[in-house]
This record gives structure tokens, sequence and C-alpha cells, in this order.
């Protein structure tokens, strides 16, 4: 008996030292910075000397910025156009590669080339292709006889960045379907067949409710990229034209870095992180449903 | 006998080592720079065998200004740093970073004989002199050449009137523009249009009172210039999104640039180069053709932080760079870029170098009218409203002249009151 307590105390004691490791990374780069977070929420620092404590100052002027809720609407406005979009494209995307015989990844690395792409690059890309003299305005002119103000109205702004991202993350996400959609078994569409079912009654009935993990997976990926886009609105449109194009992270880093103002920031990053989080929820309580593929 | 000279080998390095004072020195990520400093650090410590200069660009991060105030935060400044905009350096002096240079000893005779004396007086924070410019460079107007050519123009516009003459008969919709006369929408474009416009019209008249910390551009020179901008927009003589590179493409025939583009132009469009005509920015008719086009000067310079226990061996290496003529001579070799010094086309030194490089030279012209940004703690949230308040408004035309100035003029000074 005392031989296996011996030998428990030993597991124990390895498995602790394996886990270690991790236990501290995560209270380095992890509990560390949450404990500063937490101190700079409620306190007046400027990169020197120590944090002064305000109380609740840096949240109520949160809450009373109107431009911190123009961020987040732009947010909102770019989820709008940005995940019907991406998820119906990713959906298409999964649906074709699996229908393909040869070929396969070649054509999904293909895909997935535009997401390892530099941010940097292809945003310089995609203002030369959509500027106002550029090949897509036109062969819009040429053949239409109209242009597209891309990115200079407030209008269009968002929407031609979120095409941009689209462009950007279709193959990954597409991947992702990719694998809910090799995971159904084959026989369920057999027996549909058998029982007379077409390809809408497969699809709504079969395809899309098994593929739900990892459309909500998706939607979580989608949502938290959203909360933190920033390489294509500063590089393409500086957060304009008339700020429709600024986002929470373009605010914050400026509002740190340049405005030298780190807590205010600390507190703008806490209220996107909570309202991203509130969405997920939201979504996961909503339509995540549990699907048992055996 | 062998071990004691290898001990004592051993002491007198640990000596040596211990004896050296480390200089921590940081520079402009920037490889023409990199190169100029990397030269003249070697040559320093070679002089110098009890400095150790421990020399780096600043470290890579979003902007050199971030890099910066991370590692102040974090206790890790360095002893010196270049890549400073008086804009920054007003927000580290405000809490207190920076050492003012001109309370050090040797600060007057270091000004006199890198004669920059009218230099710094632009470059001073409530009074004290916290950076040494290092370079000032006037942004100034690039034309093609044989596109003016094209629409019968044997000299560059010179007032509004002209561009206007000029792109009635150049511009062809949705092919070619006559200038590009935004150069953006981030915060700091403004610098290279509204800002530079302004200087130029106004004969380098503040757009910041800041004795008064007061916008100071709600006048007759900010109505011309607002009204040029609004201009070119009503008639689609101008765009924004003109893709990369819209002067060398051919897209427009006219731009704002800063002489760092010289370089650019020679990796990337030698063809362009002898098509290039550089003029002063534009101004309003009214502007007197003898009197001096002032602009706006994107400078940098170099600043001590405060922090550092080894203010005298950085104080030292400083002046030591600084005193060196050959040094400026070097730098300008190197980066294409105006030395901060008031002599540049009357020391003989330099005068081999205008003489090969015309488009360099032109710059050099105007180093003494080239006038830096306002030296402000909250330029970014005063640009940030000039876009939003006065130049996309123009731009789009949903405000008149005088509203936009008046709603630009009133955010800003809640800004800075």
């Amino acid at each position: 008996m005392s031989k296996r307590k011996g030998l428990a105390k030993k597991e124990a004691r390895k498995g602790f030292g394996i886990s270690s490791i991790y236990l501290i990374y995560a209270a380095i780069f992890w509990g560390y910075p949450f404990v500063w977070l937490f101190i700079l929420l409620f306190s007046k620092w400027r990169f020197v000397g120590s944090p002064q404590f305000v109380g609740f100052r840096n949240i109520t002027r949160v809450l009373t910025d109107p431009l911190f809720w123009k961020t987040v609407t732009n947010v909102f406005r770019f989820m709008m156009y940005y995940i019907p979009l991406v998820l119906i494209g990713a959906l298409l995307f999964a649906i074709a590669l699996n229908k393909i015989k040869f070929g396969k990844t070649f054509i999904a690395l293909s895909f997935l080339l535009a997401n390892v792409s530099s941010g940097v690059a292809y945003s310089i890309m995609f203002s030369n292709i959509f500027s106002v003299n550029g090949p897509v305005n036109k062969a819009l002119n040429t053949l239409f006889g109209i242009t597209i103000p891309w990115f200079t109205s407030p209008q269009w702004a968002m929407f031609s960045i979120a095409l941009i991202v689209i462009w950007k993350f279709i193959g990954y996400y597409g991947l992702i379907l990719y694998a809910g959609l090799t995971a159904i078994p084959k026989s369920l569409y057999e027996a549909a067949e058998l029982d007379g079912a077409g390809s809408l009654t497969k699809f709504f009935k079969i395809t899309l409710p098994l593929l739900n993990p990892s459309i909500i997976m998706v939607l979580v990926l989608a949502i938290t990229l959203a909360f933190g886009i920033f390489t294509e609105p500063y590089m393409i449109t500086g957060g304009g034209p008339m700020r429709s194009t600024l986002t929470p992270m373009m605010h914050m880093i400026t509002t740190a870095f340049q405005r030298m103002d780190p807590t205010y920031a600390a507190t703008m990053a806490v209220f996107v992180a909570m309202i991203s989080f509130g969405m997920i929820w939201v979504i996961r309580k909503t339509m995540e449903r549990e699907v048992d593929l055996v | 006998m062998k071990k004691v000279t290898v001990v004592f080998i051993v002491l007198l390095l640990t000596v040596f080592a211990f004896s050296q004072t480390k200089l921590v020195f940081w520079t402009a990520p920037n490889p023409q720079q990199e190169m100029f400093w990397k030269e003249v650090v070697a040559e320093y410590e070679t002089l110098h065998p009890e400095i150790d200069i421990e020399w780096s660009t600043i470290p890579a991060a979003g902007s050199s200004e971030e890099a910066i105030l991370t590692a102040i935060a974090s206790g890790r400044a360095p002893d010196i740093s270049t890549n400073i905009f008086s804009g920054f350096a007003a927000q580290l002096a405000d809490i207190d970073q920076l050492v003012a240079l001109n309370e050090l000893e040797g600060f007057d005779e270091l000004v006199e004989t890198r004669k920059m004396g009218s230099i710094i007086e632009g470059w001073k924070i409530n009074g004290n002199a916290y950076v040494i410019p290092i370079y000032s460079n006037p942004v100034l107007m690039w034309w093609r050449d044989s596109l003016l050519k094209e629409a019968g123009f044997d000299n560059p516009p010179r007032t509004y009137s002209e561009i206007y003459e000029f792109s009635k008969n150049f511009v062809v919709p949705m092919e070619r523009y006559s200038i590009q006369v935004i150069a953006g929408r981030n915060w700091w474009d403004r610098w290279f249009d509204f800002i530079t416009y302004y200087y130029a019209a106004g004969k380098g008249k503040p757009y910041i009172d800041t004795e008064r910390m007061r916008a100071a551009f709600n006048n007759e020179v900010g109505q011309e210039v607002a009204k040029f901008i609004k201009t070119m927009f009503d008639n689609q003589w101008t765009a924004v999104d003109l893709g990369t590179d819209p002067f060398y493409t051919g897209a427009i025939a006219g731009t704002l640039m800063g002489p760092w583009s010289i370089a650019y132009a020679e990796n990337q469009y030698p063809k362009v180069v002898d098509d290039i005509v550089i003029t002063p920015p534009p101004v309003p008719d009214n502007y007197p053709s003898d009197q001096p086009i002032y602009t706006f000067a994107d400078a940098k310079g170099l600043v001590i932080f405060n922090t550092t226990d080894h203010l005298e061996e950085a104080w030292e290496f400083v002046q030591w760079v600084f005193s060196r003529e050959d040094f400026d001579s070097k730098w300008l070799e190197y980066t294409k870029m105006p030395p901060a010094r008031e002599d540049l086309l009357t020391n003989e030194i330099f005068a081999d170098f205008w003489e090969a490089n015309p488009l360099a030279a032109e710059y050099a012209k105007y180093v003494p009218y080239a006038i830096p940004p306002a030296p402000i703690t909250t330029t970014v949230d005063v640009q940030d409203i000039m876009t939003v308040e006065l130049v996309e408004p123009l731009m789009h035309g949903t405000k008149d002249v005088q509203k936009a100035l008046d709603d630009a003029v009133k955010a800003i000074n809640r800004i800075l009151w």
C-alpha cells in the first residue's frame, strides 16, 4: 500500500514537473500582463514613474468617448459585410474542394497562400487595384459607365476592406469547413438518397446541421479577427474617410504610443475584449448544437 | 611562468572590460543611415578605447516612438537616440525624460561650429534645446518636365491659378490628374499637404501659436490654402487613391516630396530621374515673386535621455560627431538628406556633392526656409482633427472653406487649451 502511495506521489511530482513549464509560461506571459492590465485600468500612468490611482475615471472616460464607440460601431459594420460573405465563400470553397478528385492539396495550398502573405504587401496591391484610376474602376467604367469610390467614400471604404480580408481568410476558414465535411459519414447521404432526398434537402438537413461545430468555430475566429483588425485600414485608408474605417486597435495603438496614454488604451482594450467575448458567448449560446456523428 | 602570464593577461582583459564605459545608442532603422552610423561609431571607439558604444537601430516595433516608450517603461531606455521629431521630443520633455542640452558645457560652441544657430531655435521646447537636429528635409514640389511640356507649360506652375490652368489642359479623368494635393488620411500626412501649403502661403507663419496654445490658421492664409484644396477636388483635377507611385507612372504630373525620394527614384525609376524638375510648394496668386517660399521641414534629431548614467561621456560623443564637418559630408553622401546646417551652400566641403547631385542641391537651397512641425505634445490629435474637420470635408465637398476652418480651429483649441 505504502509502495503504491509512493509511486502515486512520484507520478504526481512528474506530472507537476511537466505541466510547470506551461504554468510558468502562463504566469509570465499571461498572469503578469493581466495583473498589470488590472492596475492600469484604475490608474493614470505615462510610461515613467508609478501609476497613480484614479478610481473609475478611465472607465467613465471610455463610456463617454464617442470616438471609441465609433470604432466599435465600425467593427460591427465590418462584421456585417465580412461574416456572411466569408462564411458563404468558405462553405462554397469547402464543398468544391470536397468534390474535386485531383490536385486537392495544390488548390488548398493556393488558397492558403493568401492567408500567409504579408498584410502590408497585399494592402499595397489592393490599394492599386481599387485606386481611382486602377484596373477595377477602368473595367467598370468601360463596361457599365460607372466607377466606385472603393476607399474614398465613407459608405464603401469598410466594405472594400472587408472584401480584402475575405480574400485573405476564405481559404483558411474553407479548410476548417472542409475538415468538418469530410467527417460526415457518407452512409448518411446514401440513406437519405434511398429515402428520395434531393440535393437541397441533403444540404439543409444533413450537411449544414452536422457542420455546426465547424461553422461555430469559423464564426468565433471571424469575430475575434474583426475586433483585432489593424493592418488593412492602417495601410489603405488610415482610418478614413471621416473615421469610417478607424478600428479599436488603431485607436488603442495611437492612444498608447502616440498620445502617450497607455492607461486609457488599456481600459479600451478591456472593453473591446468584453464586447467580443460577449458576442462569442451569445453566438455559442444561440447557435451551437451538440453533434454526434457516430 | 606561462601560467603567470596567462593569469596576468586574463586579469588585464577583465580590468579593461570593466573599466570601459558602455553607451547605448539607437539610430533610425534605415540602411543608408545605418551605414553612416556604423562607420562613425567604429571610428569613435578606435579613438576612445575606454568607451564601448552599444550601437543598434531602434528595435522593430510599430514605430520608433512605440519602441522608445516601451523601452522607457521597462527601464531599458538608451543613453542616446536619433530619429526623434519635434512633437515626440516635446512629449518626452513633458515627462522629464530628456537632458536639456543647452545647459551642458560646450553647447553654444557646438551650435556655432555646426552652423545651426537659427535652425535650433525652431526646435526649442519651453526655451530649452533638448534636440540636436541631424537633418532638415524641406518638402518640395516635384514635376514631370515632359508632362508639363505636353500641356504647353515650359516652366512648372508656381501659383494656384497656374496649377488650375495646367490642370484644365492636362487632366483626363480616370487616366491622369494634375497633382496629388492630399498625401493621405493618416495624421502625419498633414505635414505633407496642408501644413506645407500653409507655411508656403504664409511665409513660414506658424499654424499653432505655441505661446498662447491656440490654432493660428483660421486667417486669410488658411482660407487661401483651403480654397486651393477644395478647388482641386471640386473640379476633379486631383484624387486621393491614385495607387502606388503615381508620379513615376505618369498618373500625376506633380507632387510634394522629400529628399529621401531621390534615392528611391534613382533605384526604382532611373529613367524618370532626368525628367524631374523641383520647385518650392505652390503659393497663392498674390505671393510676391521676389520673396523666398517657405516650406515644411521633415526634421529629425538626436536626444540624450536623462536616465543615462554616463551623461558626460554621451555628451562628449555627441559633441565629437557634430563638430566634424566631414561627417555631415559623409551623411549627405550616404543619405542624400541635407544636414541641419545653415552653410550647406557656402561651405566648400559640400560643393562637389551639390554639383554631382543637382536634385539634392535644390533641397539644400530651401533648408533655411524649411520649418519643423509645431513643438506641441498633442501633434497626433491636432493633425487628426485637421484631417477630419478640415481636409476630408474639403475633399468631399461637405463643408465650405470657412466652416471647415472654423470647425477645425475650434476643435483643436479645445485640445490645446
